[in-house]
Formats: structure tokens, sequence, C-alpha cells
């Protein structure tokens, strides 16, 4: 198991062993589509072997270590900035892990509108370039309860 | 130089738009699984019964205008609206309605959600 600490923050509070890596991936491609897709708050990942159809609106990646889709109160880290996530639909999973597919939505919805989507806070989302990592981690942000004003 | 049959495909519980009917031609010979796994149950069993040829979207990449349908497991952002969008008939596994960026281009006359194998019959 490596442990991926993210710089940002240290882990104070939960879980004395630090956050447990969920997944870990690096981007190796950004679709020309990606940033009018952004503008309207959804970020498309797609593992790097999807089909040449998807590719212009996808960020492209390579995954490290692929071990669980993500739950509310995880948290996805794309370069330096942490979207804590609110809610995930019941494909999520299945898509993450087979495919590399990832549809995260800034909508601040509580329950998943979409069965693929992975709601996170309103707000603009972060560019993504290709050589990122994108970590999905559990227990980074203090537990479901928590969501993220400590000081 | 195939004998190809038609297909029925309705949609499933939960499920929105079609019937669509899935003829596959020597033009037109894929059936093109875009989905987890390999190739899905029901794009086997769209593929069985007209004699269409099984396509595995994440194995290898096929030129559009030799797709017959697309099957996909979309969670109704991203595939949902792409294959539709290039006039390509369209069957999500899930049951998905119209939405995402690409909505505007999903019609009952291209795609057909929430399907599973019984709901492919013979046309």
């Amino acid at each position: 198991m490596t442990q991926h600490l993210p710089a940002a923050s240290p882990p104070s509070g939960a879980g004395a062993a630090g956050p447990q890596v969920l997944y870990d991936t690096e981007v190796v491609a950004v679709g020309e589509l990606v940033p009018q897709f952004v503008d309207q708050g959804v970020l498309v990942l797609f593992g790097e072997q999807a089909p040449e159809e998807l590719h212009e609106f996808s960020v492209l990646h390579r995954p490290r270590q692929a071990v669980e889709g993500p739950r509310p109160g995880d948290e996805i880290v794309l370069g330096g900035t942490r979207l804590p996530v609110l809610a995930v639909g019941d494909v999520v999973a299945e898509n993450l892990l087979n495919l590399g597919h990832l549809d995260i939505k800034a909508d601040g919805h509580d329950r998943a509108q979409l069965p693929g989507d992975v709601c996170v806070p309103v707000g603009p989302l972060p560019s993504v370039a290709k050589g990122q990592r994108i970590t999905i981690l559990r227990g980074a942000a203090g537990g479901p309860a928590d969501e993220g004003d400590r000081a | 130089m195939s004998e190809y049959r038609s297909v029925t495909v309705t949609k499933g519980k939960g499920g929105w738009g079609g019937p669509l009917t899935i003829a596959p031609t020597d033009e037109r010979p894929l059936i093109y699984s875009v989905t987890g796994g390999g190739i899905h149950p029901v794009a086997a069993r769209i593929a069985e019964l007209t004699g269409g040829e099984a396509f595995d979207g994440f194995k290898s990449s096929a030129p559009f205008d030799k797709i017959a349908v697309a099957v996909i497991d979309c969670g109704g952002t991203a595939r949902i609206g792409v294959y539709p969008m290039k006039k390509v008939l369209t069957v999500d596994v899930h049951a998905t309605s119209p939405a995402g960026p690409l909505a505007s281009f999903i019609t009952d006359k291209l795609f057909v959600s929430g399907v599973k194998p019984d709901d492919v019959t013979p046309a």
C-alpha cells in the first residue's frame, strides 16, 4: 500500500494513518472540448483506451491504482484543488473501475441526478493539464459529517 | 456478404426512447459495444439475432459509418449524446433520459435506454 499524502494540508483529526488512496491516475491528454464542458460544470474522465470519439470532451488518463469508487465524504484531488464528494450515482464505481470513467458535476446536489454523476460543490472546476495527477482520497476531510470548514 | 436480419429494441424498466429497429448491412455490420468488461450481453444478443458483428469499442476503434448500433453503459452525461450526435442508433443498458451537454441530439428515433437482453426481439 502506498500512501500518497497531498501537500495541501496535513491530515489532522481523522484516521492517524492518513487518507486512504482509492484511485490514483495521471492525465495523458485533455480533449479540446473539455474547457466547454468545464464551463458547464462538468468534467469527464475516461481511461486512455477509450474510443476516439470520446476523446474530444474527455480527460484521458492512465490509472496507477484503482481500488474502489468514491462515496460521499471522500475527496477528489485535481492538481492543487480538493473537491469534496457530496453524492455518487449507482453506476459510478462500475464505470470508474472498468473504464476509468467519471462524470464530475459541480452541481452541489446531495443526491445524484443521473446514475453516473459524482456531485461536488457548485463552483468553478479546476483546469486540468497533461501530466497532472488525479487522486480520490478517503479520510482526508475528517469524515462525511465534516464538510471541510476546519480552520 | 452475409445474410442480416432486423431486430426491434424496446425500452426497459424506467427507460426512455425507441423502439429502434436495428438492421445491419454489409456497409454497416458492426454492433459496437462501448461498455465496461468487453461485449455487453445486450450487444451480444443483438449480434446473435441480426448476424451483425459484435465489436468492442474499448479494444479498437471503428469508423462511424460502419456502425449499425452503439451499445453503451452510460450514466447519463457523455456517451449518451456522442453517438446520437453522429446519427448512430444508440442503446443504453442503463435507464437514462436525455441529459448532459449533448442532450439536444438525443431523440426517441435514435436512442433507447434501460435495455436488457430480453428487450431485443426479432423484428
